[in-house]
């Protein structure tokens, strides 16, 4: 008598234990626990089907050997299943952290003056680097600012102890008769000592930046640092008027901060005439008023005007025949404001973990 | 300026609330600092005045501007609270009953006073007068003005002479007329070294080119700036002399820049004060002394006026007007505007003949009666338009182009860009420039600001410090920036620093420490992206470790140097000396002038090249540069490349030699090289290195 349920069993036993194989070795170990020549179950239940009774003998061996198919086909299925799953040669694992290509980046300030500039070259502007150390003339009194003018104390300014020969400017526009600083005795206060010379050596119409580093007395602080980077902006010609100045400054902020107001306010600077600071709506509050506008809404981001026709004067221009306009803007300010800065000395510490918050 | 509401509200009716005022008048060039609530609900307007409108330096002045931003009457004669205030009548009447024996009446004795202006150009105007007085408390009212305006109330005559300053504008000054000898105010130069303790108690020693004002003797006074200590009007004075007059600007400003010493007074003086005003001053003080019951005045006022300052007049045309401003304003704008400023206006042709009240001082052109026309019709209303091309735009400059260029290439190398101060401490300078060759500043802030760099480098080594001491350990950083010395000016350079790992860490192999070949890549890169060809030739440097530092060479100029910072100076900067840190410094200015950007394109090569490996043995301090030198000149044109490619010391190789191997490359631009002709040139080269630096190939 040949125990059939035998046959229920082995299956049953061997669709468990595959279903927990899952690698080559589990299938080998399978392969022999089942079929092996010498110890497999379903080798052993071959063998009794010659023992059997004759009349159950072919039933039987038929059903033993689908068994055997079927393990065997079942075993082929999982090895491929599990082939299929592992890695091809010479495989990585791509979960793994990258080698770093280093990347540093431009510092803030430097990205709002290419900002600028690009927005300035797209206009038609000229853009110049003028020497950091000037002399009293070009700094001060050939901008409206005679000796002992009161608005010398707006600007307070630091002396060198000896004078020396300044750096050059303009070289590629050729001859420049005032390319070169010939006794600096201060650090310019301000870029505006660029205009003086631009106009000695060229004449209009004139469409000019010149983004530059400036110093000042001051003291370190939230706002203030002894040195800082301006904006000088020249436009003279026939018929240059304040009407071009406000043209020119909507389309400059608009470009630097979007879809801001901006408004023109009198003020006072002795080298324009009219003179005005420039201010745009509040980048924190939106205009509403808060902490950070004093409440007004307004911010103010630069200082402008008509130039002053003593100017015109200075560089012998004909005060009656051309106009035009200046600016002098802050790159911190734009800076604090575009990315919401708000100490000035986060720039001068260079701190990297604020430096890589910018995109390259 | 700080100008109390109520006050305000006495010269002009302005209908809005504190803050629409505070709103409009920035929108007219008075910007507004602060809003304070003041007292029983009137407040404090902190206006912000510019330097040029002296003549805004009072009540008066900012109510002329409030009228004419509000297009209202202006009262110049401001309702006296002595009867407007509700407090008021009772002050004056407790002050009456206090006076004891009553002074004779105004006019009743002679004036007992003599002026004599010795310097009519420094003082153009004096006006003076003497008054009796019973010196005491000013009453509330006044008290509370003053204190709104920042000044502190000190008597009922100091007090008048404050508060018809911060009223009108006009700076005055109150003498103990007993403490003036011979009865006289002189107003002449002080003499070399005369002494005069000032009211605030220092004792002050004067020069010639100061103004005094003096008596018979001395000097009681320094003109416009402050008053002396001796003359100073004290509980025990009976009689005084109020001072009211009109000093160069000029003179103010110098003296009190001399000094020191800045008051309320030279303040106004030195932007330039009203000449027209004095009298007029003179006459509002002489009226509070006498309606707050402080006493009376005697005899005449005494006005000296030996040099008459005349309005200006100006033309003033509607073409320019709108020539300046890009749209015509009406005629009746301009009108209206300028004569509530108190212009006067006659038509001329094209425009009008204005005549500038005495006050503005800023008002000396046409274009500043533009500006003033401009100012009250509002920014706001005139047009917008854009300024009309009527020139190419020249070629950018090339120093703008390069900085760009560097600060790609670099940030791409890992480098952060700093932008560090011009100024330094000397300490942290010295080592860069020869003797004496530092640029100090004359008036630095501090210690840390001393002198100009003479180099982007101490800037740089201080952020690699910051840094580290932030738990950054690899750090690259450059700038771009000027730098100067007495001899060479000031000259624009490139600095890079590098510390800690020449690569970031990875799993896959052991980091290496940034060494003097990484430092020199960037160099060349640097070079090369500015169309230069670098060498580096062995170089010392103060700064720099001896041996571990070169000249950076381009088209035979020395443009910048690289190398590894010496101990003593990475110490100095608070870094750890164990981790080296390499730095490079070039002159963009002479590498501007080394550099050739001009492209032309070869053709490429048709033929193949060859290469051949040689492996010598050389001294150990034989420099590599003379090696392919020596190789190059013994090889045909067909060399075309020449580089090592591995070196080794150790075992196997004599103490004081070294391994060198390089790579020849040969190529014709004709044929295909032969192995004949190519070993032709390996042996002439080998004899070559044999001969002239002994080389033993290995």
């Amino acid at each position: 008598m040949i125990d059939r349920s035998a046959i229920d069993t082995l299956r049953a036993d061997f669709r468990l234990r595959l279903a927990a194989a899952t690698t080559d070795r589990d299938l080998k170990a399978l392969d022999d626990a089942f079929l092996s020549r010498r110890s497999g179950s379903v080798t052993a239940l071959l063998k009794q089907v010659a023992s059997g009774p004759p009349e159950e003998r072919r039933e039987f061996g038929r059903l033993v050997n689908a068994l055997k198919t079927e393990i065997e086909s079942a075993l082929d299925g999982k090895r491929a299943a599990i082939a299929s799953t592992r890695p091809p040669a010479g495989a990585v694992d791509v979960t793994l952290a990258s080698r770093q290509i280093p990347m540093g980046r431009i510092h803030p300030l430097m990205r709002v003056r290419q900002e600028v500039e690009d927005i300035f070259v797209r206009m038609g502007y000229e853009i110049l680097e003028g020497p950091e150390v000037e002399d009293d003339y070009h700094n001060f009194e050939a901008l409206n600012m005679p000796p002992d003018h009161p608005a010398r104390d707006m600007q307070d300014t630091l002396y060198l102890g000896v004078p020396i020969p300044g750096g050059i400017w303009g070289a590629h526009r050729g001859r420049v008769p005032e390319a070169q600083v010939r006794t600096a005795t201060l650090l310019r206060t301000h870029t505006s000592a660029m205009q003086i010379r631009y106009m000695k050596t060229f004449p209009p119409p004139i469409r000019l930046i010149v983004p530059g580093r400036v110093y000042r007395r001051d003291n370190l602080d939230l706002s203030h640092t002894p040195m800082f980077q301006q904006f000088e902006g020249l436009v003279v010609g026939r018929g240059v008027t304040l009407a071009d100045l406000k043209g020119t400054f909507e389309a400059m902020v608009r470009e630097l901060f979007g879809d801001v107001k901006v408004r023109l306010r009198p003020s006072f600077f002795p080298y324009t005439e009219p003179s005005a600071e420039v201010d745009i709506t509040c980048q924190s509050c939106g205009g509403a008023g808060c902490g950070t506008c004093k409440h007004t809404g307004w911010l103010e981001i630069l200082g402008s005007g008509m130039v002053h026709p003593a100017v015109f004067e200075a560089v012998g221009y004909d005060a009656d025949e051309v106009t035009g306009f200046a600016f002098g803007m802050g790159m911190e300010r734009v800076a604090m404001l575009k990315y919401g800065v708000d100490d000035i000395r986060l720039f001068y510490e260079n701190d990297v973990r604020f430096l890589e918050q910018f995109p390259l | 300026m700080k100008v109390l509401l109520s006050w305000l509200r006495e010269f002009v009716d302005a209908p809005d609330t504190t803050e629409d005022i505070a709103r409009l008048m920035s929108m007219r060039g008075f910007a507004v600092e602060a809003i304070e609530p003041f007292g029983d609900g009137d407040t404090v307007i902190d206006f912000e005045v510019t330097a040029n409108r002296p003549d805004c330096m009072s009540v008066l002045g900012i109510a002329r501007e409030v009228a004419a931003a509000y297009r209202v009457k202006l009262r110049t004669r401001g309702a006296s609270p002595v009867a407007a205030s509700a407090k008021a009548p009772a002050s004056l009447a407790e002050t009456a009953r206090r006076r004891g024996s009553p002074h004779g009446p105004k006019g009743s004795a002679p004036e007992s006073l003599d002026i004599v202006i010795e310097s009519p150009i420094l003082c153009p105007r004096y006006v003076g007068a003497v008054a009796d007085v019973e010196v005491g408390p000013s009453p509330a009212w006044m008290q509370t003005r003053l204190q709104a305006a920042g000044l502190r109330p000190i008597n009922n005559i100091v007090d008048v002479t404050n508060y018809v300053m911060v009223e009108m504008g006009q700076p005055m000054h109150a003498f103990d007329h007993a403490r003036l000898a011979g009865a006289q105010i002189r107003v002449r130069p002080a003499r070399a070294g005369e002494a005069l303790r000032t009211l605030d108690g220092q004792l002050r020693t004067l020069s010639p080119e100061m103004l005094a004002i003096a008596d018979a003797e001395r000097a009681t006074a320094i003109a416009g700036v402050m008053g002396g200590g001796d003359s100073e009007v004290t509980p025990a004075t009976k009689t005084i002399v109020l001072e009211s007059a009109y000093f160069n600007p000029l003179s103010v400003r110098r003296t009190s820049k001399k000094l020191g010493l800045k008051t309320e007074a030279s303040m106004r003086f030195e932007r330039g004060a009203d000449p027209g005003l004095p009298a007029a001053a003179m006459a509002r003080a002489l009226d509070l002394i006498e309606t707050t019951g402080a006493g009376h005045g005697r005899g005449r006022v005494i006005d000296r006026y030996p040099r008459n300052i005349k309005s200006v007049v100006l033309r003033l045309r509607r073409e320019k007007i709108a020539g300046l401003l890009g749209g015509a304003i009406p005629d009746r704008d301009v009108r209206r505007i300028l004569e509530r400023l108190g212009f006067t206006l006659d038509p001329a042709s094209g425009g009008w003949r204005v005549v500038v009240p005495t006050r503005r001082v800023d008002v000396t052109r046409e274009v500043d009666l533009i500006e003033e026309v401009a100012r009250h019709y509002g920014f706001d209303r005139l047009p917008t338009t854009f300024p009309a091309l009527t020139a190419a735009a020249p070629p950018l400059d090339p120093r703008i182009t390069c900085a760009r260029h560097l600060r790609a290439l670099l940030t791409t190398a890992g480098f952060f860009e700093a932008v560090t101060f011009g100024f330094i401490p000397e300490r942290a300078a010295a080592p860069f420039a020869a003797d004496g060759d530092l640029v100090p500043i004359a008036n630095p802030l501090s210690e840390l600001f001393a002198v100009l760099r003479p180099s982007l480098l101490p800037g740089l080594v201080d952020v690699v410090a910051h840094n580290r001491r932030r738990e950054q350990r690899d750090v690259r950083l450059f700038e771009i920036g000027a730098r100067f010395t007495r001899s060479g000016g000031e000259r624009q350079s490139l600095a890079c620093v590098w510390t800690g790992a020449a690569a970031p860490e990875h799993w896959s192999g052991t980091g290496r420490p940034v060494d003097f070949f990484d430092a020199k890549a960037v160099v060349e890169r640097v070079g090369q992206a500015l169309g230069a060809e670098i060498q580096t030739t062995p170089a010392r440097e103060p700064w720099l470790a001896a041996g571990r530092s070169a000249a950076v060479v381009a088209n035979h100029a020395r443009v910048g140097v690289v190398g590894q910072l010496a101990d003593a100076l990475v110490d100095a900067h608070g870094l750890p000396g164990s981790e080296p840190v390499y730095a490079a410094e070039l002159d963009l200015d002479a590498l501007a002038l080394a550099a050739g950007r001009v492209v032309r394109v070869e053709p490429l090569p048709r033929y193949p090249s060859v290469t051949r490996d040689i492996s010598i043995l050389i001294g150990d301090t034989l420099p590599a540069d003379d090696v392919r030198r020596t190789i190059r000149e013994a090889a045909p044109p067909t060399l075309v490349r020449v580089a090592e490619f591995d070196r080794y010391q150790g075992k196997g190789i004599p103490p004081d030699k070294v391994s060198l191997s390089l790579r020849l490359t040969f190529r014709a631009s004709d044929r295909t090289l032969t192995d004949a002709e190519v070993q032709a040139a390996m042996d002439s080269v080998l004899s070559a290195l044999r001969e002239k630096h002994g080389a033993v190939q290995r």
